[in-house]
């Protein structure tokens, strides 16, 4: 089917405005990590490499990065781990009180992740001796799970539940049904939820920033700090390898399971 | 026997549900019920309005909450309007081009929202990219000037929030089979009718669940308005920042997110109900 | 419960095994402190943490928090406090001391504070750590663009300014409220009367001040030539003069507000012990003197002796800081938030 003339030229221009407004707040902090004044100005003023060569040996920002990510791997393993199963269950119609189970796994969405970390913030102190690193896995765990279910909720309801109907028939066993028939049904679900919850886990700064403890700083609060304290193109200059960290994993998801299947 | 497999059936998604369930009475309901018990707790235990009445007290609290909404539907909507063709171009599109426009809308998503607002606070500011441009088209110095701005508020967060939409509805217009289209075409319908009777309808799902999560956010979101708007547009979630790291009110910010939540289910509620109704 | 609890922790720690990083071992000889991140963090881990580690052989946990979360986070940890020493800039700890999180210090367990001014040192016994340096809020102005220098704090209404003047949010920013403070003050209010500094204020936003939250955004707004004259921080003038900005800071002839910036000792915990020699040794005169050069803050330990260069840039001296106006952190703590509220009706539009 092709499309008027009219529909191109719309699809063109909004294809053209969005790329100009997604990307260049992006590529003005790539330049602005390439300049030579001591703060962040744009345009930028002359070229130089001189930020990546602090950061790369600054010990704070390495060990910021360092925690980020063993935090973003182990609560994106969680959430995979607690969301596919749950959102396996809340597809189905035979499952008791779906509706408001659904309503109450999907309810962190609509939480104010502000409000979560102050009250996680006072939960841990009343309950479990003060924030830590568990607290902060667990809060980012609670945000990323709804993700997870509704990715995974959302490849479900478009596969046909005759299949799993149909494999019990067959005499497929419970391991086994699981397994070859719903699992596979699930896979690019729980791809699309894993990126979301390693993406939140990895830049969220509302939460840590109340959950954080001592020897538990990310690379977000690492950055805003510095943002807040005394923000130097060195900020750009760490932004702009995330990006292209983040580059780097987009091309590896397409690899794997192919971009367009990510929806 | 049926009962016997509806039981099985119930007991295998139970099994299912546990960890999750777990995981949320834990650490989702008990800091929200803590919450809740501090916005109407007074200093002596016992229990109090107090906190709530001082959001009522005159205007300003007021003026600040329909800020809030008014601030999330008009992101929605932008969200919306430029989403859903971006997705049926995708869905539609050759791989290249898919890829590319894939790439320009996930990009973001993998930057922190510190550095994107960041980056805004340079393309809206004073002196900033759009003002250069401004002055460059020959306009007063100020004119296209968004920083503290509705406008650059709406912008920047649609900007961040854009691929959690587009990402939504790739899933559900990727389902709608090309033959529905073809067949309405066939039966002479036009390219914007088939639009309209076909693939927007079948596209709802996405667009309330895309729109649920937007809006979501967007009301919780406080760093980018906080940063791009400014002190003088306050939205909720900054006040009640404000409430806790400026006036140290813990029991205020409580209560102001109580009444954050439930403006929130107010218009979600009705939202998804008339969704529901539409399929 | 106790079992409960004990199970549930357990249940967290395994989850958070693979993460765990081994800096949270418990240990004997080990403190935990607050700083303030960024350039501050570097300096004081060089002036005070790493020297004070070599010396006494204990380990220093550095966690970055800010006055505001440093109180919320000492607030949350009230029954099993994680902190030994807490810094604070800008009266918070007046604040903690009232609620009982800080525990008092015996001056004489402070070998130091002997040197230190009167002020710096007054609130000991009721909880209130040493103030070991002190930040000048006072007037930044562009050396290009604003002549004469200003030279009152009246000068912020200076005709032809309006567009220019920079205002610092007196909510969110205490730098912001000490200089709301100051108008208020130059305008004939006192602690308890703040509408004529918030008139004075008005005046200005009438006139199109321009209205910021975080030094960021005043570094920013200075660089695209935007601001003109603000009313902030002299080390934040020295932040700007470094980055190659023409811009000077100016103590205006009425005076300049203090914002002490203090070590504090965390009640309830183990080792007071440690955590006092860290104190005393934060408020020995090379510290104060290094915080002076690095960053331009006022040294409050009197055997301080600055570089000459230093000295220009730094309100200094017995007689200059007797000019310096403190204003009653207890005040500022009974009232603040009522000053938040009419702030903040005045700033929205």
């Amino acid at each position: 089917m092709t499309a008027p003339l009219s529909a191109r030229l719309l699809g063109g221009l909004i294809v053209i405005v969005t790329g100009l407004v997604m990307l260049v707040p992006l590529a003005v902090v790539v330049a602005a990590s390439f300049s030579e004044s001591a703060f962040l100005v744009f345009p930028p003023r002359g070229f130089s490499l001189r930020w990546y060569g602090e950061i790369l040996g600054s010990e704070a920002y390495l060990s910021a990065a360092w925690t980020s990510l063993r935090i973003a791997v182990v609560v994106t393993l969680l959430a995979v781990a607690i969301g596919t199963p749950a959102a396996i269950a809340l597809s189905r119609p035979a499952t008791p009180w779906r509706e408001p189970l659904a309503g109450l796994f999907l309810s962190p969405l609509v939480l104010p992740t502000l409000i979560f970390g102050i009250g996680l913030l006072m939960t841990a102190s009343l309950f479990f001796g003060g924030p830590g690193i568990g607290g902060l896995i667990i809060g980012h765990l609670v945000i990323c799970v709804p993700y997870v279910i509704r990715t995974v909720t959302a490849v479900l309801s478009r596969a046909d539940p005759r299949l799993e109907e149909a494999a019990r028939c067959m005499g497929a066993g419970l391991w086994q049904k699981y397994w070859h028939v719903i699992l596979p049904q699930c896979r690019t679900g729980i791809a699309a939820g894993a990126f979301f919850a390693f993406n939140i886990s990895f830049d969220d700064a509302v939460v840590a920033l109340f959950l954080r403890a001592p020897g538990v700083e990310t690379l977000p609060i690492r950055i805003y700090s510095q943002l807040e304290f005394s923000p130097d193109p060195g900020v750009a200059a760490v932004s702009t390898l995330m990006i292209l960290v983040s580059v780097l994993l987009v091309l590896l998801i397409d690899r794997a399971v192919g971009l367009d299947r990510m929806a | 026997m049926s009962d016997r497999i509806t039981a099985a059936a119930r007991r295998e998604s139970l099994a299912l549900l546990a960890p999750g369930i777990a995981v949320l009475l834990l650490a989702f309901l008990l800091p929200v019920a803590v919450i809740l018990v501090t916005s109407v707790r007074d200093p002596a235990g016992g229990l109090t309005a107090a906190h709530f009445a001082k959001f009522f007290v005159d205007d300003y609290y007021l003026r600040i909450a329909w800020r809030t909404l008014r601030l999330a539907l008009a992101i929605t909507a932008v969200t919306v309007i430029f989403g859903l063709p971006l997705a049926w171009i995708m869905v539609r599109a050759g791989p290249r081009l898919r890829f590319a426009i894939m790439l320009m809308v996930i990009l973001p998503l993998m930057t922190s929202v510190v550095i994107r607002t960041f980056g805004w606070l340079v393309v809206l500011g004073n002196g900033g990219l759009l003002a250069r441009l401004g002055e460059f088209l020959g306009l007063d110095g100020r004119a296209l000037v968004l920083m503290h701005t509705e406008t650059g508020v709406v912008i920047a967060m649609a900007q961040v929030l854009l691929p959690f939409m587009v990402l939504t509805l790739l899933g559900v217009l990727r389902a709608i089979p090309r033959d529905l289209e073809e067949a309405a075409r066939t039966m002479g319908a036009g390219f914007w009718a088939t639009m309209r009777l076909v693939v927007l309808p079948l596209a709802v799902p996405g667009i309330v669940s895309g729109s649920l999560i937007v809006f979501a956010l967007s009301i919780s979101s406080f760093i980018t308005p906080s940063l791009v708007g400014g002190v003088r547009l306050p939205v909720l979630a900054s006040s009640i920042y404000q409430s806790i790291g400026g006036s140290f009110d813990w029991p205020f910010a409580a209560a102001q997110s109580v009444l954050l939540l439930a403006a929130t289910l107010a218009v979600i509620i009705p939202y998804t109900r008339l969704a529901r109704g539409r399929t | 419960m106790l079992d409960r609890r004990k199970f549930l922790s357990t249940t967290a720690l395994a989850a958070a095994a693979l993460a765990t990083p081994a800096v949270l071992r418990a240990q004997e000889n080990r403190l935990v402190i607050n700083s303030f991140g960024g350039a501050y963090e570097e300096i004081h881990r060089r002036l005070v943490i790493t020297p004070f580690e070599q010396m006494t052989g204990a380990k220093v946990e550095v966690v970055t928090a800010y006055s505001a979360d440093m109180l919320a986070q000492l607030r949350a940890q009230k029954d099993a406090p994680q902190f030994d020493v807490a810094h604070f800039s800008g009266g918070l700890e007046t604040q903690a001391a009232i609620e009982g999180l800080l525990a008092p210090i015996d001056p004489a367990e402070l070998p130091n504070a002997a040197d230190l001014y009167d002020f710096a040192r007054a609130g000991l016994s009721k909880g209130v750590g040493p103030t070991y340096s002190t930040a000048v809020i006072g007037l930044l102005y562009d050396t290009g663009k604003v002549t004469p220098a200003p030279s009152s704090w009246n000068d912020l209404l200076r005709e032809g300014l309006g567009e220019h003047v920079l205002l610092t949010d007196a909510a969110s920013n205490t730098y912001g409220m000490l200089g709301l403070l100051m108008m208020n003050r130059v305008a004939g209010g006192t602690l308890d009367d703040i509408g004529p500094g918030l008139d004075f204020a008005r005046r200005l936003l009438e006139a199109g001040a321009i209205v910021v939250s975080k030094s960021p955004e005043i570094q920013q707004n200075f660089a695209q030539g935007v601001a003109w004259l603000a009313a902030y921080a002299q080390d934040y003038a020295y932040t700007l003069t470094k980055a190659g900005l023409p811009v000077r800071f100016s103590q205006p002839e009425e005076g300049a507000a203090m914002a002490p910036i203090t070590v504090n000792l965390v009640a309830g915990r183990p080792n007071r012990e440690l955590a006092l020699k860290f104190i005393d040794f934060s408020i020995r005169p090379e510290a104060a003197a290094g915080w002076a050069e690095a960053l331009r803050y006022t040294p409050t330990n009197r055997k301080v002796q600055l570089a000459p260069d230093v000295a220009e840039q730094v309100v200094h001296g017995e007689a200059a800081i007797a000019r310096l106006v403190q204003f009653d952190p207890l005040v500022i703590a009974e009232k603040r938030a009522g000053w938040n509220e009419q702030w903040k009706r005045l700033l929205a539009r």
